[in-house]
Parts: structure tokens; sequence; C-alpha cells
């Protein structure tokens, strides 16, 4: 059998396959060891993390809804020297890219952890800017000023770093096309399509909310139409590199988004019911690969036909 | 102890009284070095996204590998498993968590369990030396047919809510009687149950002194610590149960509902 060439390259990195795993579902040291051979994913994105540790949302933070499930963590994270301490020195060990997810409240904390990270220039690979966690409100920031936020973050992160910088977005934001060209005007290098969209599921015997927090983030094959759209639109109309995330379940998912134009496949809910999800889906996309006479992923990307 | 992830076939799957059902499978992988208080994370539908995530439930009794769980029926995962018969595949990832301890020196130990918790504290007592089992159910229906406790040697004392087996009353009244009769000094509790029985456990076991494990319950998705959704709060913030649980000493875990 002929071997398909599944590399990907963003910005002078290289991946050796579009493999990923989406932020906060992968864990933050070690938690597939024994389902997944880490080497075989094109990259690691972590739990996102913050410049001080955070505790976490009460409980309850999970419940199943029809095809999906809503979380509402609330970042829960060991903060960044705990970060510097453990987990650098374990990717180190890691041939795979790193992508450190990271969040703040300002746009000094982008700074302040982009700095930080891109010490480490043989572990951290690219940052990602969580700027679209639905579940850690600070003070009722309105909506322009999140978006003013949002802008300043991606500068600030930008005046820090050469490297890869991905901006995460979510259609909570407002319309995802206008923050798409804000962010790459800010200096994003590429996009992570889309973060989890908000929502809520009620207890009927309780008339309580069944997430503590009373709204979660939605993720899981429910979100997938909606995130297979604005990968479509913003590949349509910006010439830049896309991370998608959104119910990527199986090799037939990642699929669509790779016809759709994505450039990595951010595996996500999927990891926690199939823990070898991210594999199977590699074997997957090898296999129709292979089957379509496909030799080189990058002859599938964005392959959408319109008629 | 590895970790697995492995499609199994139902061998008997069936109600056993009003409240349980028994799932019967063979797995040489899943049974390997399985001590009580551990658990399996069982996909119901492998192939589809209804019910969408996994399903824990407590290893009940292990024969070479024959896997045995008993499950009560309690929304649409059990609902759904409850209705597939043998030779239905499963989808299941085990063994998960921490066990109960299973040396106590120089105390009696008393197991107090209610609902899903029997399964796991039968477990227990089939497999070490335990004094008491303490078991708290609604009423007669529910309570375990005696085949199913014949391997245990520790004494067994029944409390129905309607008084129509053994005590009536709850559960935590037989913990009272053992601690006055046996004295808290000498006593080690192990309990599993709903919330509400380990709490009132736990609040008698912290004004007697008495030390001891509790097994927590919690909604769960990725049963391997990656997505911090099953947290339990200790002295030292939040920690998956799935992996830093679900069995926690008394002392490790912070009452956080009344």
């Amino acid at each position: 059998m002929k071997a398909v060439d599944l590399t990907t390259r963003i910005k002078g990195l290289t991946f050796k396959n579009p493999v990923t795993v989406a932020s906060g579902t992968f864990g933050t040291t070690g938690e597939y060891a024994g389902f997944v051979d880490y080497k075989k994913l094109g990259a690691i994105i972590t739990k996102t993390i913050t410049i001080k540790p955070r505790a976490g949302n009460p409980m309850p933070r999970i419940c199943e809804t029809a095809g999906g499930m809503l979380n509402a963590i609330g970042l829960q994270n060991k903060g960044l020297d705990d970060f510097i301490e453990h987990k650098i020195p374990y990717y180190a060990k890691i041939a795979t890219p790193l992508i450190v997810n990271i969040a703040g409240e300002s746009e000094g904390d982008f700074a302040k952890l982009t700095r930080a990270l891109q010490k480490y220039p043989r572990v951290v690979k690219a940052i990602e800017l969580n700027l679209s966690c639905p579940n850690v409100e600070k003070g009722g920031a309105g909506f322009m000023k999140k978006r003013k936020l949002m802008k300043a973050a991606v500068r600030a992160a930008r005046a820090e770093t050469d490297r890869l910088l991905i901006a995460k977005l979510s259609p909570e934001l407002g319309d995802v096309l206008e923050i798409a060209g804000e962010v790459i005007d800010a200096g994003a290098d590429a996009l992570s399509l889309i973060n989890t969209l908000k929502g809520m599921a009620i207890n009927i015997e309780t008339r309580r909310s069944r997430i503590a927090n009373i709204t979660g983030g939605l993720s899981g094959p429910a979100i997938k139409p909606v995130a297979l759209r604005y990968v479509y639109e913003v590949k349509k109309n910006y010439a830049v590199p896309v991370i998608a995330a959104g119910g990527i379940m199986t090799a037939r998912d990642a699929l669509e988004f790779i016809i759709a134009g994505a450039d990595l496949l951010a595996v996500g809910t999927a990891n926690f019911i199939n823990p070898r999800a991210t594999l199977d889906i590699l074997e997957g996309i090898t296999g129709y690969c292979r089957q379509h006479g496909i030799r080189r992923i990058q002859e599938l990307r964005g392959s959408f036909r319109h008629v | 102890m590895k970790r697995v992830d492995e499609t199994v076939t139902i061998q008997e799957n069936s109600r056993i009284n009003g409240k349980y059902y028994k799932l019967v499978f063979k797995s040489g992988r899943l049974a390997r070095g399985v001590q009580a208080g551990q658990f399996l994370h069982v996909q119901i539908r492998p192939e589809a996204v209804d019910p969408f995530l996994r399903r824990p439930f407590s290893y009940y009794r292990i024969q070479k590998d024959r896997i045995e769980v008993l499950y009560e029926v309690l929304g649409r995962g059990t609902e759904l498993l409850a209705e597939l018969g043998s030779g239905s595949r499963l989808k299941i990832m085990g063994p998960l968590g921490k066990a109960f301890t299973r040396k106590v020196k120089g105390r009696k130990r008393v197991l107090v369990a209610g609902g899903v918790g029997v399964p796991p504290l039968v477990f227990l007592a089939e497999k070490n030396p335990v004094d008491y089992l303490l078991i708290g159910t609604k009423s007669k229906a529910e309570v375990l047919p005696k085949n199913e406790l014949s391997k245990v040697s520790a004494k067994i004392l029944h409390a129905t809510n309607d008084g129509s087996y053994g005590t009536r009353g709850f559960v935590t009244a037989l913990l009272e009687k053992i601690i006055q009769k046996e004295g808290a000094e000498r006593l080690y509790i192990q309990t599993c149950g709903p919330t509400p029985m380990m709490n009132a456990v736990m609040d008698i076991a912290r004004r007697e002194g008495i030390p001891g494990e509790a097994s927590m319950e919690e909604s769960m998705a990725c049963g391997v610590g990656a997505c911090l959704g099953c947290m339990v709060k200790t002295p030292q913030g939040w920690v998956a149960s799935c992996i830093e649980g679900p069995v926690f000493p008394f002392n490790d875990l912070v009452r956080t509902c009344a």
C-alpha cells in the first residue's frame, strides 16, 4: 500500500498529520497514555492555562444532551508556574508539536502568558488564544467590551512572539466573519473554529439547571453542522489557516471539515467517549485517501464543489 | 494496572429483583487485578450517539474472566442498557479508579451500603475480612436475593424504609447501634450509596471520630481525568473522582451539600 502524505504546514511549522485535540478535552499530562501514542498525533493542544491557578466552577459541571454535552468547568487549572515547572518537562519528551492554549482577563494577561511561554521554543510551538470561553464571566463585561478585549489580546500576544498565534473564536461574540477579520488584522496567524456554543438544560423535577453555572458550553455532534458552516465561510473569505473543532467524532466528520478547507482537525468531546478517537480518525482519513486515490491530503483540502 | 477499552459480548442481562439488573460478560483484560471500588466505563450503544456519554458502573463480582455488574435503571442510559439481550455488544473501558482499602488493622470493619452502593461493598465483603455489612433499601422488594449474599461471611443487617425487611428506618440507625455495641474507637467504616446516605454516615463518623472511606458518585464524561467534570471537593480543591477516587478517605472530603 502506498503511503498517503498527510503533512500539513502552517506558518513554517510542519505537522505530520492534521489530527490534533481540542483544548480541554485531552487532559494535561498523559491522561490518554495507554490508549493513544501521543507521538502519532499531528499536534497536541493543551487545556487552557491562566496566570494564576483557577479552582473551577461548582458541581455539577457537565450534563448529557441530545447528541452532545454541556460543560461549565470554569477553566480549572494550576496556573502558569505549575505549567512551566511540570507540564513543559513532560511535553519536552514528546516530539509532537505542542500548542498551548491560554486565557486572561486583560490584554496584559495574554501578553504575560505569551512572553513566559515563548521562552520554551523547543516545546511550545504555537499559542492558541482562548477568546471565547462561555463559562467565565468577568463582571458581566458587555458585548462590545469583549470584542475590544479580544482584539487587544491578539495584539498584545502578537507583540510578544513570532511563533504561530491562533485565535479561538466563538459565534457568541458576534458575526464570525467580522470577528475573523478583526483578529487577523490584529495579528492572528490562524483561527480555531469553533469553541462551544452556550446552552442550558433544566431538570424538570427540581426545576434547576443541570449545570451549577446555569449555562454551559454545548459540544459534540449537535454543533458539527454549525462548526462546518463557519469553517467553510471563513475559508471562503480569508486566506487563513483554520483549526476546525466541533463534533468531530469519526473520520467522516473530519473529512467534511477537510473538504470545507480545514487545515487541522481538533478532536474534542469524542475523546471522552472513545479514548482512541484521534487515532481512529487518523486511520479513517488515510483509508479514505487510499480508496479515492488521493496521495496528498492537500489535494483534498478545500476541494468542496459548489455545483 | 493497565486500562483497556474493548468490545465485549453480553452473556446475561436480566432483572434479578425489584431493583437490580445483572449484567454478565467475559473479558480477561477487564477482570485482571481488579479490586472492589473500581469501575467500568460503558458505552451502551457503541455505534450510536444516544446515549451520548459512557456510563460508569462498579464491578460487582469477578470469577476468572467472568465479570458481573449490578445496576439500577435510573435514566436514559440504563433504560437502554436494560433492553439489550445476550449477544449484544458493549464497549467497555476499565479497570478505572481507586479501590477501597483492603487491609484494615486493629479495627472492626463496617460497610454501609445503599442503592447502587450495594454491589461494590458486597464485592469488598466477599473478598476481604469484614465484620458488618449494613444494607439500606426502601422495601423488601429491593433486597438482594439471599444467594447473592451467600459468599459474604460478615454479619449482614438490613434496614428498610417501610420495615418490610430487617429493621424499619434508615441504615444509619443500624450504624449507631453498632457504634454503641462495639465502641467508636474500634471501628472503621466504608460506605457507598446515595449522597444523602453517605453524608449522614460521614456526619456520624466525624462526630464519633471513626475513620473510613466513601465512594463518591458524580456525573462523569471521560473517566480518565481529562474533562474535570466529575469533581469532588477536598481540602486541596476540586479533584477528579474518576482518577483520584471514586473512593476517598473521609478526611479528604469536604461536605458540599446539606
